[in-house]
């Protein structure tokens, strides 16, 4: 997925709107000049002029406002795509309660079998990888991976 | 001659040889693998060397770097796949010499001219880094400020050819620096409450989203129809080395001495390095025709180049803490981790920490020899590893790795948030590198730019008063003048479209 330069610079001139509007709830000190919100300005103002050299741009371009590379349109690529967020969102949602080693192990064993790895290879690799990482992060780094329910066997 | 010998001790101890050896093999693995860069395999040591010491935490580093930048040759010429974007430049040409039969000796070529061009950026390295630190100590915020100024501005002068779309990733990535609490003053800002965020942007988290996360999210579109790799296998390589190297010397030396000086400005690196020696090459060749067609000259040059850029990407990053790309800037978190902040200061206080870097840094590129012997040999096997299974194992090491940055979800969220962004930024063609360079400097830059506008009361013209700041400066603004006429003129090209 591709913006056209004229709305992307558009929404960078937003987004440095933004930015400047909070610096202003940054406190001033009495007899400073040159607080926490000068420099954070500064870097508002230089996005906001490369939003507007980018809207300049894209005008005078004139291309399409979106345009999609092939692979969004084909469902599976698409999917392929929004796996690798899912697994993270995945861990990031259910780690804490199924703790590691099972999460870790469905997260792998999904991929693989999504991106066709034969079930033979897929399943003793995923087992082995994520008692590999458990051991390397929890017992050698003494990482706090979650326990989940696992609790009464670690 | 205490430091050389405390380093000696340092450095040749059971537990740090070991660590290199396992970096090497893994600096082999990713290099050689194509989508794996060597920023990458950086980004993923750093959580597993976090937990060391500082020498084999660096040893770790330097030796999966250099190793890294030499078997991205090796998918290069087998299968005209670069395995880091260090060999893209000369990626046609080995692949065009395999074709004519000659993957023996390209294959010698690579490996013994990356060996010997990474020893001449490490002896640069060696030579040039105390002198530097010396002269570095009388610097004040002025010199400071513009060092990293030039810096930045490099960064964006020599990776991109669109200025505008440089310069908005470089902001980007300062502001990413703001957050958190002021150097100044103290007070937080844009953390929206999040006591998290006081701390800043956990930088490791965000190289690992930005170099590991957003380069899974790439390739993965294509990884459900990847068919089988069929690659040849690799004779007697050393052979007819030797005519190569007394017709071709100079190409070595030349490309070496660029890799060194595109290394050591702060901001490029490497594949930059590989880019610019490889159209010197061509320029200045006896014959030029050849260049495209499997001629051995060019790779010459360039591969020599971009191992020598890596050594010498230290010498910023050292003496001044500004990273001499985005593999150092990777290292000067590093640093920081371990208490050692880098700067002039660190050649004085703890000089047997710079000494051992350097002793490792020999070691990798000696034991680049045999290591890069068996993995060329080997590498039929290696490149057969399915994608399939290891970039879902990769995925799950970054989650791993950036989880025990923090020791929280919140490392595994801000991994996930980066790596989004910097597949979307490279999608619309804007440049990852200099926001990364942004984040680890914006700290220096903002303190020294307030502190000077304190001392001389606004005035931006006595930032130049001092006569190194003021060439620094001059230098500074040069650049950004001949960046504006390039924008206001865009049909003209940059360096790397020569």
């Amino acid at each position: 997925m591709r913006l056209n330069d004229a709305l992307l610079g558009a929404l960078l001139i937003g987004f440095a709107g933004w930015v400047w509007w909070l610096t202003g709830f940054f406190p001033r000190f009495p007899g400073q000049d040159y607080g926490p919100n000068l420099f954070p300005r500064i870097l508002a103002a230089g996005i906001g002029l490369c939003g507007v050299a980018l809207v300049l741009r894209g005008l005078w371009a004139r291309g399409p406002l979106i345009s999609l590379e092939d692979w969004i349109r084909d469902p599976a690529r698409l999917l392929s795509f929004l796996l690798l967020p899912g697994a993270v969102l995945f861990y990031i949602f259910f780690s804490d309660w199924l703790g590691f080693i099972p999460t870790a192990f469905v997260l792998l064993l999904t991929l693989f079998l999504w991106f066709r790895a034969r079930p033979v290879v897929a399943l003793p690799v995923a087992a082995g990888m994520t008692l590999l990482m458990h051991w390397l992060f929890a017992g050698l780094m003494r990482v706090p991976l979650p326990r989940g329910l696992m609790d009464s066997f670690l | 001659m205490e430091p050389l010998i405390q380093a000696f001790g340092l450095v040749f101890d059971p537990f740090v040889l070991a660590v290199i050896a396992v970096s090497a093999l893994f600096g082999m693995f990713v290099g050689a693998m194509p989508g794996l860069t060597a920023t990458m395999a950086t980004a993923l040591l750093v959580p597993v060397t976090f937990f060391m010491p500082p020498v084999p935490a660096l040893g770790a580093i330097v030796t999966a770097t250099a190793m890294a930048i030499f078997a991205g040759d090796i998918p290069a010429a087998m299968l005209r796949m670069p395995g880091t974007p260090a060999s893209a430049a000369y990626t046609d040409e080995s692949y065009a010499m395999t074709q004519k039969g000659q993957l023996n000796l390209n294959m010698g070529v690579n490996l013994v001219f990356s060996v010997a061009g990474g020893l001449i950026g490490v002896a640069v390295l060696i030579a040039a880094a105390p002198v530097l630190a010396e002269f570095a100590l009388n610097f004040s915020s002025f010199e400071y400020f513009w060092l990293a100024c030039l810096g930045l501005t490099c960064a964006v002068f020599l990776t991109n050819a669109d200025p505008v779309k440089g310069f908005l990733s470089l902001f980007i990535g300062l502001l990413l620096a703001t957050i958190g609490i002021d150097p100044s003053a103290g007070f937080p800002r844009f953390t929206f409450g999040e006591v998290e965020l006081m701390q800043g942007v956990n930088f490791i988290a965000t190289m690992i989203g930005m170099f590991a996360v957003s380069e899974l999210l790439r390739g993965v579109t294509s990884l459900r129809d990847t068919g089988q790799v069929i690659v040849q296998q690799v004779g007697n390589m050393f052979r007819g080395l030797g005519d190569v190297a007394r017709r071709y010397w100079f190409n070595f030396l030349r490309g070496s001495a660029i890799g060194t000086v595109i290394g050591a400005l702060p901001g490029a690196g490497a594949d930059i390095a590989a880019w610019i020696s490889y159209a010197v090459s061509k320029r200045f060749s006896k014959e030029p025709e050849k260049f495209g067609t499997g001629h051995v000259e060019g790779i010459v040059d360039s591969t020599s180049a971009n191992n020598s850029a890596l050594g010498s990407a230290w010498i910023p990053a050292l003496v001044f803490g500004i990273p001499g790309d985005s593999i150092t800037a990777i290292v000067i978190g590093v640093l920081y981790m371990k208490g050692m902040n880098p700067g002039p200061t660190v050649f004085t206080e703890n000089p047997q920490l710079i000494y051992a870097v350097f002793l490792i840094f020999i070691l990798a590129n000696l034991i680049m020899l045999p290591l890069g012997w068996a993995a060329i040999k080997s590498a039929r096997q290696v490149l057969r590893t399915p994608r399939n299974i290891l970039l879902p194992v990769i995925l799950l090491f970054c989650i791993v790795g950036s989880f025990a940055m923090t020791n929280s979800l919140y490392g595994v969220a801000i991994m996930l948030v980066m790596g989004l962004f910097g597949w979307f930024l490279e999608s619309h063609g804007i440049p990852v590198a200099p926001l990364i360079l942004g984040l680890v400097l914006g700290e220096m830059l903002e303190q020294t730019f307030v502190q000077n506008m304190i001392k001389t009361d606004g005035n931006l013209i006595a930032f130049f008063s001092r006569p190194i700041a003021g060439a620094l400066g001059i230098a500074t603004v040069l650049i950004w003048a001949i960046m504006i006429l390039r924008v206001l003129r865009p049909t003209r090209g940059g360096i790397l479209r020569a």
